[in-house]
C-alpha cells in the first residue's frame, strides 16, 4: 500500500512539472437519442398495464478531469475524462422500474485561451473515445435473467465543444462557470433494446447517436 | 463586470440554465408513442390467440375501436387448459415461459402471477438403456455454432459425428422447435435466434399459461370477441375491407390484422381478394409448421424419471406435475413432427395412448401399463383452425418471416408467433411482440 501511494504521488509530481492545468468540473447535463427514446416511448406505448410510464433518459450529472499539458501558445493540448450518470424511475405497483445509464469518456483535448483579445474565456475542441453501461433496476434489484445482469455496453466516439469564462480565486486558483455540447455519432450498443423494450431488431438499430448539452462549473488550478 | 457581480449572475444563470434545455426540449419529445392519436376507423382482428388479444387490448387502451373474430369454440388460440383430468389445471398447448426477460415477464411481475423455474432434470433412453449422460453432447452443436450450413438438423447432426445412435435425441432438439429433425434448418434456427433475448430458463405457472393470458390480457378484450366464427374471404379490393365468415355474414373494417397461424394461411382456407403477392404467398410456403400433439398419462405411481429424452415414439416425456401443487402423477409426452404425424396416423387415442404405454413400458420394465389410470390426448394438428404445434425455420427459408409480416397496401397486417422477425418465434411472448408491433404499423399508417 505505501508502495502504491509513494507511486501515485511519485506520478502526480512527474505530471505535474509538465502541466500547465488540471481542471475538475461538475454539470448538469441534458440528453438527447432518438433509438433510447424510440425503445422507452415503444416500451411505455406496448405496456399500458403501467400506468406511470417511464421517463426518457433526459436528465443526468456529469464529472470531468481535465490535464492540460505546458507551452507558450494559445492552442494547448491535453486529455480529459468525463463521466455522466442518467436515470429513469418509474413507480408502479409491484413495478418499480430503473433505468440507469453510465457513459465514459476519454479524449485528447485542444483547449483555446487568448487573454488578449478575450480575457477569461476559452473554449475547448474534445474527441474521445466513449463507453456506455446500461442496466435495469426492477423493484430495487438489478435485474438478473439466466443468473446475469441484464445490461448493455456500448462504444463509440465523441466530440465536444465547451465555452467558459473563468475568473481568478485566488493565486494559482480558478473557477469557471461552463457550456458543452456533446456528439456521440455512432455508439454500437446492440443490447439496448434488450434492456429498455426487451426485443432485439424490432424498434432499433444496434447503434445509436447521442446529443448531450451541459452546463456546469470548473475549478481549475493553473501554473 | 466586478467579480461579486459576475459570481452573483453565474450563480442565477446555472440555477436557470439546469432546467431551460429540459423544459424547452422535453415539451418536444413524448414519453409514449401515439399519445394524441384520434383514429375513428375500425380494425378487425382475426384470430384470438396471444398475437391478436395483445393487439385488441392495445387498441383498445388506445380507444380504437375493433372487433376479434375467432373460429374456435373459445379463445386462446394455442393457449388452452385442461380441468378435471388430475386435481391440478393443465396447460394444452403452451405452457412454458421462455425467459423472463420479456413483455410478459414484466406483465407476471407486475400482477404477482406465480411462475416456477423449470429445472427438472433429464435422462437419456439411449442404445435400449436409460443413462444420466450422453457419451457425447449433441446439444452444444445446435448452441451458436459459427459457419453451420443450411441443411437440416439431421444432416447436420451426422455431419457432425453423430450416429443414428442419437437419431432421437436430435429429434428431441427439432421437436422443442416444433419439427422433426429432417425438416428444420441447423442455420435458419440459429440465425434467427440471433437476436432471442427473452432468457433460456423455462418456467412454469403454478396454475396455467391460459389462465395467466385470460386474466391479465383476454379478460379486457372479451366483450369484443366473436368466436365461432371462420374467416373464409377477405375483400380488400376496395377503400374499406370486407371480412365474410362461412355463414356468410360480412364485418366491415378499415384495417385487418391476421392472426391465424401459418398452417392456415399456407393450406389457403382464406380467400384474399385481391389475392396476396406471390412473394408473400411464396414466403408463407417457405416457413414451417409440423404436426404437433400433447398426451398426459395419468398413473397411480410415480416410476418415471422428470423427463425423459430420446424415445422413438416420442422423444419428449416430462413430469407434468413439476411446478405444480399436487401428489397426483401426470406424465407429459411432448409429440412433434414425424412421431406426431405416425401417432396421428393410428387413428385413435386409445391407439395413440398404447403406443406411449408400450414404450414406456420397454423403458420402465413394464410399470406404465401396471399402473395406468387415464389419458387425454391433445392433438392440435387435428384441430382444423391450427394445423400443427408452431412454426419453424426450413432449409432455404432466407427471409421467407420477413416478407410475410409485410403488411399490405396498408390495410392488411400479419401477426402471430411465424410473424416474428426477432427471433422469439414460436413462443407466446413472440406472438405477443407481433400483435402490439402490427398495431404501432397501422397507427404509423395512420398518422402518415
Amino acid at each position: 500500500m505505501r508502495n502504491m501511494l509513494l507511486f501515485g504521488f511519485l506520478l502526480f509530481k512527474c505530471m505535474d512539472t509538465s502541466a500547465q492545468e488540471f481542471k475538475i468540473d461538475a454539470s448538469y447535463a441534458y440528453l438527447y437519442s432518438s433509438q433510447l427514446d424510440k425503445a422507452i416511448q415503444t416500451y411505455n406505448f406496448t405496456r399500458p398495464i403501467l400506468t406511470e410510464k417511464q421517463p426518457l433518459l433526459t436528465n443526468g450529472l456529469n464529472a470531468s478531469v481535465s490535464y492540460i499539458f505546458r507551452n507558450d501558445k494559445h492552442i494547448k493540448h491535453g486529455i480529459n475524462f468525463s463521466y455522466a450518470y442518467f436515470r429513469s424511475w418509474a413507480e408502479n405497483k409491484n413495478f418499480s422500474n430503473q433505468l440507469n445509464l453510465h457513459v465514459a469518456n476519454l479524449g485528447y483535448l485542444l483547449h483555446y485561451e487568448n487573454p488578449e483579445k478575450c480575457k477569461g474565456f476559452y473554449s475547448e475542441l474534445i474527441v474521445s473515445a466513449t463507453s456506455s453501461l446500461l442496466y435495469k433496476v426492477l423493484n430495487d434489484e438489478p435485474f438478473v435473467y439466466d443468473e446475469t445482469l441484464s445490461k448493455s455496453f456500448g462504444i463509440g466516439g465523441a466530440v465536444q465543444l465547451k465555452l467558459g469564462y473563468s475568473f481568478q480565486l485566488k493565486n494559482k486558483c480558478y473557477l469557471s462557470p461552463f457550456l458543452s455540447f456533446a456528439y456521440t455519432p455512432y455508439l454500437f450498443s446492440p443490447n439496448n433494446e434488450a434492456v429498455i423494450n426487451q426485443t432485439k431488431g424490432l424498434v432499433c438499430r444496434n447503434w445509436t447517436e447521442i446529443l448531450t448539452a451541459q452546463f456546469g462549473l470548473a475549478f481549475h488550478v493553473r501554473r | 463586470m466586478d467579480r461579486r457581480k459576475f459570481i452573483k449572475q453565474s450563480t442565477f444563470l446555472s440555477i436557470g440554465g439546469l432546467f431551460i434545455p429540459s423544459v424547452f426540449f422535453n415539451s418536444c419529445r413524448k414519453e409514449s408513442l401515439f399519445e394524441d392519436i384520434n383514429y375513428d376507423g375500425k380494425v378487425i382482428i382475426i384470430g384470438a390467440g396471444a398475437a391478436g388479444l395483445y393487439a385488441a387490448y392495445l387498441l383498445k387502451s388506445k380507444g380504437i375501436n375493433f372487433q376479434l373474430l375467432e373460429a374456435n369454440t373459445s379463445y386462446g388460440g394455442r393457449l388452452a387448459k385442461l380441468e378435471g383430468f388430475a386435481d391440478f389445471p393443465i396447460d394444452l398447448g403452451a405452457q412454458w415461459l421462455h425467459g423472463k426477460n420479456s413483455i410478459l415477464g414484466d406483465l407476471i411481475t407486475k400482477s404477482n402471477t406465480k411462475i416456477t423455474l423449470d429445472d427438472s432434470s433429464e435422462k437419456y433412453w439411449f442404445n435400449n438403456q436409460l443413462i444420466d449422460k450422453l457419451p457425447k453432447d449433441v446439444n452444444s452443436i445446435f448452441l451458436k455454432e459459427e459457419n453451420v450450413p443450411d441443411v437440416s438438423f439431421k444432416d447436420y447432426a451426422i455431419q457432425k459425428g453423430f450416429s443414428t445412435d442419437y437419431q432421437y435425441i436430435v429429434e428431441n432438439i427439432a421437436g422443442d422447435s416444433g419439427a422433426s429433425a429432417s425438416s428444420i434448418s441447423a442455420y435458419w434456427k440459429m440465425k434467427e435466434e440471433e437476436n432471442w433475448v427473452s432468457g433460456d430458463d423455462d418456467f412454469k405457472f403454478q396454475e396455467t399459461y391460459f389462465d395467466f393470458i385470460d386474466q391479465q390480457i383476454a379478460s379486457a378484450v372479451n366483450d369484443k370477441i366473436t368466436l365461432n366464427t371462420v374467416v373464409k374471404k377477405i375483400d380488400y379490393s376496395q377503400d374499406g375491407i370486407s371480412v365474410t365468415d362461412t355463414n356468410n355474414t360480412t364485418y366491415l373494417a378499415d384495417k385487418v390484422i391476421v392472426t391465424v397461424p401459418i398452417s392456415i394461411l399456407k393450406s389457403n382456407d382464406i380467400q384474399f381478394v385481391p389475392t396476396l403477392p406471390t412473394e408473400k404467398t411464396n414466403a408463407f410456403s417457405k416457413i414451417g409448421m409440423g404436426a404437433g400433439m400433447k398426451v398426459f398419462l395419468k398413473f397411480s405411481n410415480k416410476f418415471f424419471d422428470e423427463n425423459i429424452i430420446g424415445g422413438s415414439v416420442c422423444a419428449a416425456y416430462a413430469d407434468e406435475s413439476i411446478g405444480k401443487l399436487t401428489n397426483q402423477n401426470v406424465l407429459l409426452a411432448f409429440i412433434m413432427g414425424d412421431q406426431a404425424e405416425y401417432l396421428t396416423a393410428l387413428g385413435s387415442d386409445v391407439a395413440i395412448t398404447n403406443a406411449l404405454l408400450q414404450e414406456l413400458d420397454l423403458m420402465y420394465g413394464g410399470q406404465a401399463t401396471a399402473s395406468f389410470i387415464s389419458s387425454h390426448v391433445q392433438n392440435w394438428t387435428t384441430n382444423p383452425y391450427v394445423k400443427g404445434a408452431y412454426s419453424y425455420s426450413t432449409v432455404g427459408m432466407g427471409d421467407a418471416r420477413k416478407i410475410a409480416a409485410q403488411s399490405v397496401n396498408k390495410k392488411l397486417y400479419f401477426a402471430g408467433e411465424a410473424m416474428n422477425i426477432n427471433g422469439h418465434h414460436q413462443t407466446v411472448h413472440g406472438a405477443v411482440e407481433t400483435g402490439y408491433r402490427e398495431v404501432i404499423k397501422i397507427l404509423n399508417d395512420i398518422v402518415k
